[in-house]
């Protein structure tokens, strides 16, 4: 399912990333890399607040929607 | 001998911190990632042959955004001597990420372990005597905020110079791996690239920017490498990324001792849970800019009857500055007229007109700065992104466009951080529209002067909201109409909440004054000069016409016959449309280019005739005898004598401003004609301090161009608007 289908408090582990090969890149870079458990601990009309590797990054819910995970 | 330290690391780990610590320069800290956008130089404070680089903050050394690129190429090209790799000690797996990266490109390296005051108050531990022994070099425990560590620190990074100590190479990928990035970066070396053992890596990332840099066969071979261990098509790039996450998780079980296992809700996220709620986030960030405004530019402070500290502080400065006038006009009273023309009525009224303005833009720039160092700064423009996003631009626009209400040079640069071109271009489009602090002395001579019996603060108020709702119009048009890619993406960390120093604050305040002396000591004074030779000399001047035919000799003619009348009179015309088809104000415009401060000194200068007996009694010729004895003349019959005082106290300073200009009205007649005067200053053209940042940003000429001809022509026709719909109502 898609990250941005998550509920706040919910925690899953990326599975992969449709997009642009720099925006995969990017967040690669940023600790979202396959297998990487992610949890959600906001959201709101912008998009959600997620917790990746120890560190809060928000995302826009465009975003969210084409990060896969299981 | 002398050493080049860079500093490096992700963005907001502290490297403007400790530039400053080493250095004893004022470089801004702010507490989101993306401050720095530019390398900075500066000393070692205890050992002047040691030059210090401070770094734009980066994730990894393939660029996303524009200011990584500056980050990676000073590393990877210009070759410090030495790199100290700056580490949140509060992040470390995400920021060990980088320091790979940097290991693997042979630079000599230490590792500054920061904020180690927070990882301490976590519980966490960090060894870092284990993390040196894995990683092969040298790493010191710091905490830049208060200087803790960094003598070790400096210690350690020249001993590294020194020695030009290449880092060993760590164990981070599977046989596989290594094998295919061997077996590149033979066909590297024997193409006799330099670099590549991490040029193979980058190769093998997929990487555009090192691609472009080799040649195509030598590409296609190392494709070739690639394809015979992963089959076609693999995704080295993901492989490259996963491996090097699993050799730091190994790294970090073995150094790192976590104080408490799991997330546990910090203080951060706690007020994340308010400050981005999805229903109060947006009325929160309301409250915030109202308080802004309030305290910078409002007589009635938070509706408590008293001034804000910026008025307050204003009048101050004003007094101050009056004082020092009557002074000097003083001592040069005995000189000759034209002497005391230049430097009382030309410099010190000149610079008098916008002096009392510093305040102002003082206290806006503090504010501004402490949003940032708290941290709020990076949740706002998250906050905003939806509301962004309908304009087509993503929330990070908002960070320039704020800064924009200071300086548009500044708020340009910021366009950097931006991750898509289009944003980019637009961004530093629309920053030009935003009310910086040099234009807020012309709303205030004009709310003054021309709007006596309005509500004041209700116009200065309306445009600032002119300006954004001008701004997002023109998006909604640029993105309709020319850039046509769609929206783009927000990525940001949220930095933890922080309590911004006072150092990092008066920091901020002391760069914006001593910015504004240098630009009022240059720039500003030179205007001041210019302008005052073409306002009161001609081509007579220097024939001996002007002498003879005076009075006293003096060789100034009239304002109405001087150089910068002619200019005026060639553009004026131009202008008639907008309802200020005068000379005086057409010059006003083209001032202000060289900075929007010169707007009001040149009004100061041009409408600086005193109010004549003529004037007066014309003025009053337009009321009623009631009308006049309840202005003040006995039985409402018009008296010379008392015309002075009754004008000056009763009609035109009842707003108690004594910067007014009533000649203003005679070039400016309608409200409708005044308003669109500040809209178009408002919307045309920046400084060209700030289109030099736009020519940095946008690289060429021709796209510079393109962006002041959008900002020309959206001044000109809403300015116009502005003076037909306006004179239809006012
Ligand atoms: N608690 C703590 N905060 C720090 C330390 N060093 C820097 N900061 C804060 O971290 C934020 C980012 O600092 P800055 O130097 O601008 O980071 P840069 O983006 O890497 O240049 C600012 O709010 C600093 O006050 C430290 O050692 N301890
Ligand atoms: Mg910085």
């Amino acid at each position: 399912m898609a990250l941005a289908m998550m509920e706040v408090g919910e925690t899953r582990e990326i599975k992969e990333f449709h997009g642009k090969e720099e925006v995969k890149r990017h967040l690669q870079d940023l600790g979202f890399v396959k297998g990487e458990r992610v949890q959600v601990i906001g959201e709101n009309p912008s998009g959600m607040i997620l917790l990746v590797k120890g560190v809060r990054i928000a995302l826009n819910r465009g975003l969210a929607s084409r990060i896969m995970v299981v | 001998m002398s050493y080049t330290i860079a500093l490096a690391g992700n963005p907001n780990c502290g490297k403007t911190t400790l530039f400053n610590d080493l250095t004893g320069s004022r470089q801004r800290v702010g507490n989101w990632p993306g401050v720095t956008v530019d390398k900075k130089e500066g000393t070692y404070k205890k050992d002047k042959g040691i030059n210090i680089m401070d770094l734009p903050g980066t994730y990894s050394l393939s660029p996303y955004s524009a200011e990584e690129i500056i980050a990676r190429d000073y590393i990877v090209k210009e070759k410090p001597d030495a790199v100290i790799d700056i580490v949140d000690g509060t992040s470390i797996e995400r920021n060990l990420y980088l320091t790979l990266q940097i290991l693997e490109t042979g630079v000599p390296t230490v590792i500054a372990l920061n904020m180690m005051d927070e990882v301490e108050a976590r519980g966490d531990k960090i060894g870092a005597e284990k993390l040196s022994e894995i990683f092969g070099v040298p790493v010191v425990p710091i905490v830049a905020r208060n200087g803790k560590g960094i003598l070790e620190l400096m210690a350690e990074a020249v001993e590294v110079a020194k020695g030009k100590k290449t880092p060993k190479k760590l164990p981070v990928f599977d046989e596989k791996l290594q094998g295919t990035i061997d077996d590149a970066k033979k066909l590297l070396d024997d193409a006799g690239e330099t670099d590549s053992q991490w040029k193979a890596i980058k190769l093998l990332e997929n990487d555009e920017n090192i691609a472009g840099q080799v040649t195509e066969e030598l590409k296609k071979r190392v494709g070739e490498v690639a394809e015979k261990a992963y089959g076609s098509g693999a995704d080295l790039e993901a492989a490259v990324a996963d491996q090097r996450y699993q050799y730091i998780a190994k790294v970090v079980k073995d150094a790192v001792k976590k104080g408490t296992t799991g997330h546990v809700e910090t203080k951060s996220d706690k007020l994340d849970k308010i400050l981005t709620n999805r229903i109060l986030a947006l009325p929160i960030f309301a409250v915030v800019m109202y308080l802004l405004f309030a305290c910078t530019n409002s007589e009635n402070f938070l509706f408590l009857g008293i001034n804000s500290p910026g008025i307050w502080l204003a009048g101050i400065v004003e007094s101050i500055w009056g004082w020092l006038t009557d002074l000097v006009a003083g001592l040069v009273g005995g000189a000759s007229p034209w002497v005391y023309s230049l430097v009382v009525d030309g410099i010190m009224e000149g610079l008098g007109a916008i002096l009392g303005f510093i305040p102002l833009v003082l206290v806006l720039y503090i504010l501004i700065s402490f949003l940032e160092d708290c941290g709020y700064m990076a949740r706002i423009a998250f906050v905003l992104d939806r509301i962004f996003r309908r304009f087509g631009l993503s929330g990070r626009s908002f960070i320039p466009l704020l800064q924009g209400f200071g300086c548009s040079v500044p708020a340009v640069m910021a366009t950097r951080t931006l991750e898509s071109e289009k944003d980019r271009k637009i961004t530093t489009i629309l920053a030009g529209f935003m009310p910086c602090g040099a234009k807020l002395p012309i709303f205030a001579l004009f709310v003054s002067t021309l709007f006596v019996d309005s509500n004041q603060t209700l116009v200065t108020y309306s445009l600032y909201i002119f300006s954004i709702v001008v701004a997002i119009i023109v998006s909604l048009l640029l993105n309709k109409f020319v850039y046509k890619d769609g929206a783009s993406n927000f990525i940001m960390e949220l930095p933890q909440y922080r309590i911004p120093t006072l150092k990092s604050i008066l920091i901020h305040g002391w760069e914006k004054v001593k910015g504004f002396a240098v630009k009022a000591g240059t720039v500003i004074f030179v205007s001041t000069i210019l302008i005052w030779f073409l306002s009161g000399f001609n081509f007579d001047s220097f024939n001996g016409t002007n002498a003879a035919e005076s009075e006293d000799g003096s060789v100034m003619c009239e304002m109405n016959d001087s150089f910068m009348a002619s200019i005026g009179n060639v553009i004026a015309p131009i202008f008639k449309p907008l309802g200020f088809g005068e000379w005086r104000p057409a010059v006003g415009v083209v001032t202000g280019w060289i900075a929007k401060e010169n707007v009001v000194v040149t009004f100061a200068q041009l409408y600086d005739e005193d109010v004549t007996d003529e004037y007066l009694e014309e003025y009053f010729a337009q009321y009623s005898s009631e009308e006049l004895e309840e202005l003040g003349f006995e039985d409402g019959e018009y008296d010379a004598e008392a015309a002075g005082d009754i004008y000056s106290e009763g009609v035109l300073f009842e707003g108690g401003d004594e910067n007014a200009l009533p000649h203003m009205k005679d070039d400016i007649k309608t409200k409708a004609a005044a308003y669109a005067y500040m809209v178009f200053n408002l919307l045309c053209m920046p400084c060209f301090a700030a289109v030099g940042a736009m020519k940095r940003e946008l690289k060429t000429w021709k796209e510079t161009g393109k962006a002041v001809a959008v900002q020309m022509v959206t001044a000109y026709v809403v300015a116009l608007l502005v003076n037909v719909v306006g004179g239809l109502f006012l």
